[in-house]
């Protein structure tokens, strides 16, 4: 091992000093130092999106963005799994695009229809083990979420007096067909305390009728309160700002305890709405896209229906 | 996961602790709804003192749907099958508000004669709940 | 989070005088004011083979003008490199041969993109990690002879494997060192950001400068993926060996996430070697072997590959080989392209996406059962 004793080294910084090293043998020169550790040992996604766009590498390119879309301003509120993870570190535009390649052609072959939480709808279901191979329920949506071809929706109904929720994935392939019977939203983003609510606040009949929309009308919102069952219930609904939920009625130490607790700046908070949202010139891009396939696909459905009603003929 | 803060630890000087959220586990002394019409499931709803769970026939002694259970009703020890579950459920396996068992006697044979509420398809899977679920007026 | 700025340094070499090193290049960021000991890994002095990669005299003196001309010649003397047919006329293509059950064959440097779930035939879902390969080419290939003469060889190995040295991501040679850039003049190739090297049997024997993309695997292939796994930096008992720690009450005195006893008894007095202890977690190289590929993107050059179990972060180097597993390897009717695939192989037109006959397609219907079936 060679002694580093008494040497003046250059370091690897700028400096208006020159720095020596005692004679040690387990020292290692700075120069060395920061090669050996590595900050990371993995990539920043803008460097690897640099090397993709970069003239020396053979990556193709980017289709270029579409901005020639008339898209409404509520789109990305139709097609949320489209908007990508905000967290940061997982982001990648490759795996992105694959991904919502994979969505535009599940929806090319399954209409799977604009729906808010609050919206009473049917699904249909492959099941091996029922003896006409599918299951059928219908419920009123409580929650959706999820992000690409993990999206996810809970549907609620109380059937035979038991309370039941099933939890669909949006794209997994043994899902026949996705009926909105009624289409409305409420005025919670998760309607989880129906749980506690009285049963015929959930309850929607099997054979229940669709209901018609009328074609650019506004989506109708329902701003019915619900009357919850007395406590105990399954979360502490008055520290929840719940706005579809009529008065508690609780004692005052319960509202006592939920101020204590509250957060009430959060909703000034702009960094964690900055992380937890994605930035607004990339939703807008991503929406241009969607809806552009969306466009296309509805032309490709229109002219396989006409193709089969002359057929009929 | 939920972090406990006591706002106050100047005045109390306890620390925050972390809990998990609730997960609805059926395991033992775990409180169940028999869901068929046998006469001992009627009287234990009645009498306010539900079936309670004290042996899960399982490798993990955490009990789901379709899993065999040794429930304590009336001051006596039945064997059950659960049928439902309040735990959140992997997709399109629905997931109920209740934890359902149907009460059955030691040579497998359900003691009640009818199911009031509706049963997992997925039963239909196993070939030994063919003589609970011909019991079954519905399936979801 | 365990990233050591460059700023830490500064606790550690304690010769360096606090005030010359606080100028214009460090991160004033909050660590390096940082009283808190950030601790890692020891570093060694380089290996005799290492080779310095960043320059550290980089011209700053250019102007704007200067700098867009050298990045222009650059671009030109590459791109022709990048776009030549390739067979090199100095030397010829390179004889193929045919692959047997103890070939080796060179791997690929992929970068982990991300993971996503993919659903079978049946309906089954499962969760399948996404590896990109951007820009692989071979770099230098060493016969076993020489192999064996140079200082990464190990005794074990023996004759049986010869090296190929394969890069990713090529980068702008102006940052990189004389000696660096140098690595790549027998293969042409711009300067990569990551080396790697795979042991290969001579009949693998890949030629320098040949590109390796997606087509070097097939949908239905078995690797296994190697990389460094995610960096926890000094971690306790309780998180990196799984401990119990001790209740957070009930007159337990300064305890909670604590080892416990070390050692005991008659028969050996101390400490045993291994003994689980805090250390630094994470960060170390760890392969996941039998992964399938399900599914092949030609366009992009991204592997589906089984699991979510890829070691390391998102955007990490991941080096993707031949299974070992003697099971799983191809049969021998089915051999992988050797040494690699050329675009000459095709016999008809590429398709942009290969998938495995039991991955559903999104195109199709969806997945209905048979009457029937059980």
């Amino acid at each position: 091992m060679a002694s580093y004793s008494r040497r003046i080294l250059p370091c690897f910084w700028k400096t208006t000093k020159l720095l020596t090293f005692e004679d040690s043998a387990r020292r290692v020169p700075c120069r060395y130092h920061q090669e050996l550790l590595p900050t990371r040992n993995y990539l920043l996604p803008e460097t690897v999106e640099e090397h993709r766009k970069s003239e020396l590498s053979k990556h193709p390119e980017l289709p270029p963005s579409i901005t020639s879309e008339n898209v409404p301003a509520d789109f990305r509120f139709v097609y949320p799994e489209f908007l990508p993870d905000p967290q940061y570190d997982r982001r990648d535009s490759i795996r992105e695009r694959l991904e919502r390649e994979d969505m535009y052609r599940r929806r090319a072959v399954i209409d799977i229809p604009e729906f808010y939480v609050g919206s009473i709808m049917a699904v249909t279901v492959s099941d091996q083990y029922s003896p006409n191979k599918e299951n059928r329920f219908v419920g009123i949506c409580i929650d959706r979420g999820g992000v690409g071809l993990r999206a996810f929706f809970i549907l609620r109904n109380v059937v035979d007096g038991q309370g039941i929720e099933i939890m669909y994935e949006m794209y997994n392939p043994t899902l026949q067909s996705i009926q909105v019977l009624k289409l409305e939203k409420r005025v919670d983003d998760k309607l989880y305390y129906l749980r506690d609510a009285p049963q015929e606040y959930s309850t929607f009949p099997f054979d229940m009728d669709p209901i018609p929309v009328p074609k650019g009308s506004t989506v109708p919102v329902n701003k019915m309160k619900v009357q919850l069952n007395p406590r105990p219930w399954l979360e502490r609904w008055e520290r929840q700002d719940l706005q579809g939920v009529e008065d508690l009625k609780l004692e005052q130490r319960f509202y006592d305890k939920a101020a204590k607790v509250a957060k009430p700046w959060e909703k000034y908070d702009l960094m964690k709405w900055y992380r937890e949202n994605t930035n607004e010139e990339e939703r807008d891009s991503i929406m241009q896209e969607v809806h552009q396939r969306k466009r296309l696909t509805d032309i490709e459905k229109s002219k396989r229906k006409t193709k089969l009603a002359e057929r009929k003929r | 996961m939920n972090f406990i803060k006591c706002l106050s630890t100047y005045a109390t000087g306890t620390r925050s602790f972390s809990t998990t959220s609730c997960l609805h586990e059926i395991r033992k002394l775990a409180r169940m709804r028999v869901v068929d019409n046998s006469a001992l499931g009627k009287a234990a709803r009645l009498s306010g003192k539900p079936a309670r769970v004290i042996h899960v026939y399982n490798k993990t002694s955490v009990g789901t749907v379709g899993d065999k259970v040794l429930v304590a009703i009336k001051g006596q020890k039945k064997r059950a099958y659960i049928v439902g579950v309040k735990q959140n459920q992997k997709p399109n396996m629905p997931k109920f508000d209740t934890n359902n068992i149907v009460l059955i006697e030691d040579n497998g044979s359900p003691t009640g004669t009818r199911i009031t509420v509706p049963v997992p398809s997925a039963l239909r899977k196993k070939g030994e709940f063919s003589k609970i679920l011909s019991l079954a007026t519905r399936f979801v | 989070m365990a990233a050591p700025r460059i700023g830490n340094v500064l606790c550690r070499i304690s010769n360096c005088n606090f005030t010359s090193v606080l100028l214009e290049k460090i991160n004033y960021s909050r660590s390096s004011t940082c009283l808190l000991q950030i601790r890692h890994r020891q570093a060694f002095p380089p290996a005799a083979w290492y080779v310095k990669r960043k320059t550290t005299d980089l011209d700053e003196n250019l102007t704007k003008e200067n700098e867009e001309f050298l990045d222009d010649v650059m671009k030109d003397v590459y791109r022709k490199r990048l776009d030549r047919v390739f067979s090199p006329l100095e030397d010829g293509p390179w004889k193929r041969n045919e692959y047997n059950r103890y070939t080796r064959r060179t791997g690929v440097l992929a970068i982990k993109i991300g993971v996503v779930p993919q659903w079978t035939k049946e309906g089954k879902r499962f969760t399948t990690t996404m590896l990109q390969i951007i820009d692989n080419h071979v770099i230098r290939y060493t016969p076993p002879e020489k192999f064996m003469k140079s200082a990464g060889w190990k005794p074990w190995w023996g004759n049986k494997y010869g090296v190929a040295v394969v890069g990713a991501l090529s980068t702008n040679p102006r940052i990189y060192t004389k000696e660096y850039n140098n690595l790549f003049m027998e293969s042409g190739v711009p300067p990569k950001k990551k080396l790697t090297r795979f042991l290969i049997t001579e009949n693998a024997a890949v030629q320098p400068g040949t590109p390796l993309n997606a087509m070097h695997y097939r949908v239905g292939d078995v690797v296994d993926c190697s990389a460094k796994t995610k960096d926890y930096g000094f971690q306790g008992v309780v998180k990196r060996w799984g401990m119990k720690g001790m209740p957070k009450s009930h007159g337990v005195t300064k305890t909670h996430r604590r080892m416990g006893t070390t050692a005991g008894g008659k028969f050996k007095g101390g400490i045993w070697k291994g003994k689980k202890m805090p250390g630094l977690m994470g960060n170390r190289w760890r392969t996941a072997r039998g992964l399938k590929i399900w599914r092949v993107n030609t366009k992009y050059n991204v592997l589906y590959v089984t699991g979510q179990n890829v070691p390391g972060n998102t955007h990490g180097f991941v080096r993707v080989m031949d299974t070992k597993l003697p099971l799983r390897k191809p049969a021998p009717d089915n051999p992988p392209p050797m040494p690699t695939w050329y675009p000459e192989d095709a016999t008809e037109p590429i398709e942009e996406e290969y998938f495995d006959k039991d991955l559903f397609q999104f195109t199709e219907e969806s997945v209905k059962f048979a009457e029937g079936k059980k």
